[in-house]
């Protein structure tokens, strides 16, 4: 109340119009003035501490608050794409997945005998001669008289040999030339070679047709996978010629294969089955295959009401060499999906019942970015060769397969083909074995880049089955469940059945209970904001206001202030330039400096009206001094109202 | 005193009028809160405020948004599941063995006698249907009462329109059979709805095999059905004949130490560790050597010959006291072969209402639970069957023997009940009620399933083939005759794998914590706010209403003075003690006041002391406002 009218104006003058955020002469006034009046907490403790130490410790826990903030920040921004996995369990009525059910053995031998004699002969030739295995007398003797008619074909295209590792020699077991190994050997069969020399080890080379000097070997530590994999070789030859119809003719219909079918306690027959033609197991039956549109589901738990197949094994036709084990294979998989019956079959024994009970799973992974998985394939550049849904199996083989195409000039007979293509026979293609070998040699050891190219899919169904066997039919019930099963038969056979040409086959849900397993986003946006803001406020009371306040302060008005004093500076020097050339003193600079480090003498230097007009500065008159506030400003009440004695005092000058 | 003090000044509020207008509220709200938005806006110069004013609403309107979608995904009830997967001290499942034949044949021939023998003629029609057959002539003459009731008949569908329905005891249709047997026709089961009435259903088969055996299943339950359960129970597999030698780890065990239980399609079964009286048994360490051994005999020369063509024992691992359902869990183990079971625990423990639709004890399900009478826990299979029951005796007036019966209801039989066999097919392939019984059956909460590694070897081997079955049949038999045989003996490994254990247990996701501290986090983030920033805001607004309360009481005083006006009327005494009061008037001259007109508008109005709870005396607010 002491104040002179005057200078009561001028304080309110002050206190109503103080000098604000870009009005703030220097960068610490600015500072000062936004630490006074900023919504964190901390920064305003700086300003206000008395004391060095404390100011000290108010500066340090202040940054390091904003050190703990962007580091807390930063790990929640580093840990958003994570996911967290949920189980659901649903109780309910459940889609019966497809059943796909094969014969082992492809074809009927009977039927593929006349493409496949001349190959047969000369293997049991080969048996005969090589480990003096004989089927019979008789025999023995016609197939001698055989060999010698007709000379070895397939031996000469693929020459069977026994090696002798010191020696590095190969004999020739059917010329009985020995020679000397050339080219790289690749164990087939034991990555491991054998220790002792006295095992013989059999194989066959495979070389280059243009530069015949390159041979790949392939050797195996017994016989049987040998001529296994050499027959194998050679049929796959013969198959590729023989056109898809006649295949299909001659492997097992429909009626061959199922002797009665029951499912949910009805019964069903093959219109209930789905042909489809796999080329290393002939024609394959898929039961449900939801091909005519309608999916058939299960209401009820429990081996009755699954599906229960009982399935003609004709032991007697099948091909010796080519399979040695007897019985059925069977793939539970989903509709959409391929049955990879070569990879992932569950074999069947003739003679019993085996009882399969499923539990169903879904799982579903996050596509990018939480993970590398692909949802359709559409993503993938392999072409999808099958006419089925994406998984990682369909873009492997796909992936071989074109790379097979492009590299051998020919397709691999056990993967479908791509357009313009044809399967490899080495009529056409005599290289193709080679070729195929060292391919795969390639794909195995991942230098074809189809594991990397291949991802797996996001979603995907599984059928845990648990498996189990029951002698059938039981001893008492043997003979007349054979007798009606025979009757069941029909007319085609007239044969009773044997028990060992019959599986029985279960196949049910254990529960209706399915799994659901997804990963859900852990984060999203809202929740990270919330995180952000809860860092933000836990350490300096902050929020996007503050961030708004410090964009605002920091860059946008620093940098006014920058510029302004570097354009005064300029202006000033060229003021002093012009006044040099009279000859004055540069008294100027001195003052400025002065200016600088003295707060309180800032208005001195502030380019009023006056100087700008280098106008003589009027003596009494308080108000010129304050600078006119430019633009109507921001202005917090309090801001200048505790420091504000030495700016009070200056106005009394 | 302090509430005279405070109505005198309400009164004196009511009188005067509010003494700050609603702006000067808002402003002084802007300037004092906390939330760090509304303070900018009347600081800043006119463009700023602008920007400022659009900003704060915008953050207050995502903040709403943002609350809103944190309040729904907290009122989802979302899960989340950790996994564990380990070795632990366990309780040893209980395991269920039974024989898969029900009843042994030389207990029960005398009652499926007149069956057997009939279903034997038949088949011998069926497949030599050629008349004057040596072998018919013999035989006494068929028992065809059971045969009437359900006929099994052929049908020749050559002509689709005009199917020739071929009974195959009618011995005028022979002929006609002969010619059908050529065309490879279907066999069928068919079932009349009444007795005698033409109205008949035909059950297609495609395979005579299955027709036999689920007309042979149809017949004999009938007849056994109406045997008491005690003799049942005696005409099956007895503990000490099946159950030859036991080992539990290094403990020796016996039948004694099995649970008999009647179970309809497998007849007595006999339960290890079921925990219902004994405490259930641990085990604490993975591998064969500490898990339970057994050898069983199936007496496979036992078996009936028609009821079921699979030999082996059915077992079935399950929690203690619950039921087994063999026909849904169960499996198979082969005669002449060890089967060794690696057991896996999968358990998965899930939060109950409101977070997923289980149940924990069945007691919430509107279900009739039938199995209680053998007092195991609830089960979704136990519901299922016990809905089917409750069906069956609703729908046919019995029960089906293969489930427990409700009280005071008999099982069905072709005698009692001649349509049961009708009424129990149709309810069995009716979608819809099957429908209802899945949707009102809730799975549990604690969901448990032994997964299982089975692996086999062919046992006896032949060297030891002899030795051994000389042992277990004199120990069973006390004869050093041998008894038992490669097809009726098995031999049963189940012990724990290496981790025995794999827990998915499900947490929930967004607690109330979770709730509070997301939705502080986005006040937060936003606005700088907290709860107390909400009170100041409820405290302006209570504030505004008073405001609005004294507004319309000084409005609606004005109209009634409008309405008497005296136009010299002396000064209230309100007036005067605002006159005094009034900080705006006290530099001029009270005693001026113009009296004609009501009050004229304050002139200074004093510096907004807004705070409405105005506790100190109004004459101490004097001095600070001074200044001014």
């Amino acid at each position: 109340g002491a104040m002179a009218p005057g200078k009561k104006i001028t304080a309110r003058i002050k206190r109503t119009l103080p000098v604000r955020g870009p009005q703030a002469p220097t960068l610490s006034e600015l500072m000062r003035w936004y630490c006074l009046n900023t919504n964190t907490h901390g920064c305003r403790r700086i300003v206000v501490s008395r004391g060095r130490l404390r100011r000290f410790i108010w500066i340090l826990l202040t940054l390091s608050a904003v050190g703990l903030i962007l580091w807390q920040c930063a790990e929640l921004l580093l840990n958003y794409y994570s996911a967290s996995v949920s189980v659901t369990v649903q109780f309910q009525k459940l889609p019966f997945p497809a059943v796909t059910i094969c014969n082992i053995n492809p074809y009927k031998y009977s039927s593929m005998k006349e493409y496949l004699s001349e190959l047969d002969k000369e293997t049991k030739k080969a048996l005969e001669t090589f480990y003096g295995f004989s089927e019979g007398k008789s025999k023995v003797r016609r197939s001698v008289e055989e060999w010698n008619s007709t000379g070895g074909e397939f031996f000469k295209e693929i020459p069977l040999l026994k090696f002798e590792e010191f020696s590095k020699t190969a004999t020739d077991l059917y010329t009985g030339q020995k020679r000397k190994i050339e080219g790289s050997v690749f164990h087939k069969d034991s990555s491991i070679v054998n220790s002792g020399d006295s095992n013989d080890i059999i194989g066959f080379q495979l070389c280059d047709a243009n530069n015949s000097s390159d041979c790949a070997l392939y050797t195996f530590s017994s016989g049987v996978n040998a001529i296994q994999e050499w027959y194998k070789l050679h049929y796959m030859n013969i198959m590729a010629q023989i056109p898809l119809e006649t295949k299909e003719k001659s492997s097992y219909s429909a009626d061959d294969l199922l002797l009665t079918c029951f499912f949910d306690g009805l019964s069903c027959d093959k219109r209930h089955f789905t042909r489809f033609h796999h080329p290393l197991h002939g024609n394959c039956y898929t039961f449900n295959s939801g091909e005519n549109g309608t999916i058939l589901s299960t209401s009820t738990g429990g081996s009755e009401y699954g599906l229960q197949v009982v399935l003609y094994i004709d032991e007697a036709d099948y091909n010796p060499f080519l399979v040695t084990s007897t019985g059925a294979k069977i793939i539970v998989h989903d509709q959409d999906e391929y049955p990879f019956v070569e990879d992932i079959g569950t074999e069947i024994e003739t003679a019993a019942a085996t009882s399969i009970g499923m539990h169903f799973t879904r799982s579903r992974k996050l596509s990018k970015p939480y993970s590398d998985c692909t949802e359709t394939g559409a993503d993938i550049p392999v072409e999808n060769l099958y006419n089925k849904s994406y998984s990682l199996q369909i873009c492997l083989h796909s992936c071989f397969q074109k790379a097979m195409v492009d590299s051998c000039g020919c397709a691999q007979y056990a993967q479908p083909l791509p357009a313009g293509a044809e399967y490899c026979n080495y009529k056409k293609n005599p290289n193709w074995m080679y070729c195929y070998y060292r391919l795969h040699e390639k794909f195995v050891k991942e230098q074809l880049g189809c594991q990397q190219i291949c991802k797996d899919a996001c979603s995907f169904k599984e059928w845990a089955l648990t498996t189990s066997i029951a002698q059938w039919p039981s001893t008492v019930s043997e003979d007349w469940m054979l007798r009606v099963l025979s009757w069941d038969k029909g007319q085609k056979i007239n044969k009773k059945l044997n028990k060992t040409d019959l599986a029985n086959l279960m196949v049910f849900y254990k529960d209706l209970n399915e799994r659901f397993i997804s990963e859900n986003p852990a984060n999203t946006l809202v929740i990270l904001l919330s995180n952000f803001g809860g860092q933000l406020g836990l350490w300096m009371s902050c929020s996007v206001v503050c961030v708004i306040e410090i964009v605002e302060v920091f860059f946008i008005d620093s940098l006014s202030i920058v510029m302004r004093r570097q354009w005064q500076k300029a202006k000033k020097w060229w003021n002093d330039r012009k006044r040099d050339r009279p000859g004055k003193a540069p008294q100027a600079g001195d003052l400025e400096r002065q200016g600088h480090d003295n707060p309180v003498c800032i208005d001195e230097d502030l380019p009023t009206f006056n100087t700008a007009l280098q106008l003589p500065l009027p003596q009494d008159s308080p108000l010129p001094r304050t600078p006119p506030p430019n633009y109507s400003t921001l202005r917090l009440d309090t801001a200048f109202t505790e420091q504000l004695p030495d700016t009070l005092e200056l106005g009394q000058h | 005193m302090n509430l005279k003090k405070y109505f005198v000044r309400a009164l004196h509020r009511l009188q005067k009028g509010p003494g700050y207008t609603y702006k000067e509220l808002l402003v002084w709200y802007c300037d004092n809160t906390n939330t760090h938005g509304p303070k900018r806006i009347i600081k800043e110069g006119p463009k700023k405020k602008l920007i400022w004013f659009f900003l704060t609403l915008l953050f207050a309107s995502l903040v709403f948004w943002q609350w809103g979608i944190l309040i729904n995904t907290y009122l989802s009830y979302n899960v989340t599941s950790s996994l564990s997967i380990g070795f632990k001290t366990m309780k040893f499942p209980a395991v269920t063995v039974c024989n898969a034949n029900p009843f042994k044949y030389s207990e029960v021939k005398h009652l499926l006698k007149d069956l057997d023998r009939l279903i034997e003629a038949a088949l011998e029609r069926i497949l030599q249907p050629t008349p004057g057959n040596s072998s018919e002539s013999p035989s006494p003459p068929l028992n065809l009462r059971l045969w009437h009731q359900i006929p099994l008949v052929l049908i020749d569908e050559h002509d689709k329109d005009n199917p020739i329905i071929l009974d195959i005891f009618e011995s005028n249709q022979t002929a006609g059979g002969n010619q059908t047997h050529d065309t490879a026709l279907p066999a069928l089961c068919p079932q009349c709805s009444h007795q005698g009435s033409d109205n008949c259903t035909y059950r297609n088969f495609t395979s005579a095999a299955q027709a036999v055996t689920e007309w042979y299943i149809l017949q004999s339950t009938s007849i056994l059905s109406q045997v008491p359960l005690q003799d049942r129970i005696r005409m099956g597999y007895q503990a000490e004949d099946m159950i030859l030698a036991c080992l539990y780890g290094a403990e020796p065990c016996n039948y004694k130490n099995f649970t008999q239980i009647y179970h309809p399609d497998h007849g007595n079964c006999y339960i290890f560790n079921w925990g219902m009286d004994e405490e259930a048994l641990n085990s604490s360490n993975p591998g064969a050597e500490f898990g339970l051994k057994l050898i069983l005999d199936i007496s496979q020369q036992d078996y009936i010959p028609y009821l079921s063509s699979a030999a082996g024992a059915r077992l079935m691992l399950h929690q203690q006291k619950s039921f087994p359902f063999l026909k849904d869990q169960g499996i198979y183990a082969m005669a002449g072969t060890e089967t060794s079971i690696g057991v896996l625990v999968d358990e998965l423990e899930r939060m109950g209402y409101p977070y997923s639709d289980c149940t924990n004890n069945g007691s919430d399900v509107p279900v009739r639970n039938l199995y209680s009478q053998y007092n195991t826990s609830y089960s979704i299979q136990a519901c299922l069957r016990s809905c089917f029951q409750n069906h069956m005796v609703e729908i046919c007036g019995c029960g089906h023997y293969m489930f427990p019966l409700p009280e005071g209801v008999n099982y069905c039989n072709n005698e009692d009940n001649p349509g049961w066999a009708y009424c129990y097919s149709s309810l069995r392939s009716s979608i819809r009620h099957r429908q209802i019984c899945i949707d009102s059956c809730k799975e549990t909460c604690n969901d448990t399933q032994y997964k299982m590694t089975i692996s086999m070897a062919d046992w006896p081997s032949e060297a030891s083939e002899d030795w051994i079955f000389h042992i277990l049949s004199y120990e069973r038999d006390m004869s050093t005759n041998v008894t038992l045989d490669r097809n009726g003996i098995i031999k049963l490994n189940i012990y724990f794998q290496e981790y025995n254990y794999r827990t998915i247990s499900e947490s929930a996701a967004t607690t109330i914590v979770w709730l509070l501290s997301s939705l502080g986090g986005q006040f937060g983030f936003w606005m700088g706010g907290s709860v107390l920033c909400l009170i100041e805001f409820g405290e302006i607004i209570i504030d505004s209403l008073w405001i609005t309360i004294i507004n319309v009481i000084g409005w609606c005083r004005g109209l009634r003075q409008k309405r008497v006006r005296y136009p010299d009327a002396p000064p209230t005494v309100s007036e005067l003690v605002e006159a005094h009061t009034n900080l705006g008037f006290q530099h001029e001259d009270t005693g001026t006041l113009p009296r004609d007109e009501p009050l004229p508008p304050e002139p200074g109005t004093p510096p907004p002391n807004y705070d409405s709870l105005r506790v100190q005396p109004l004459d101490v607010l004097g001095p600070e406002s001074d200044m001014e």
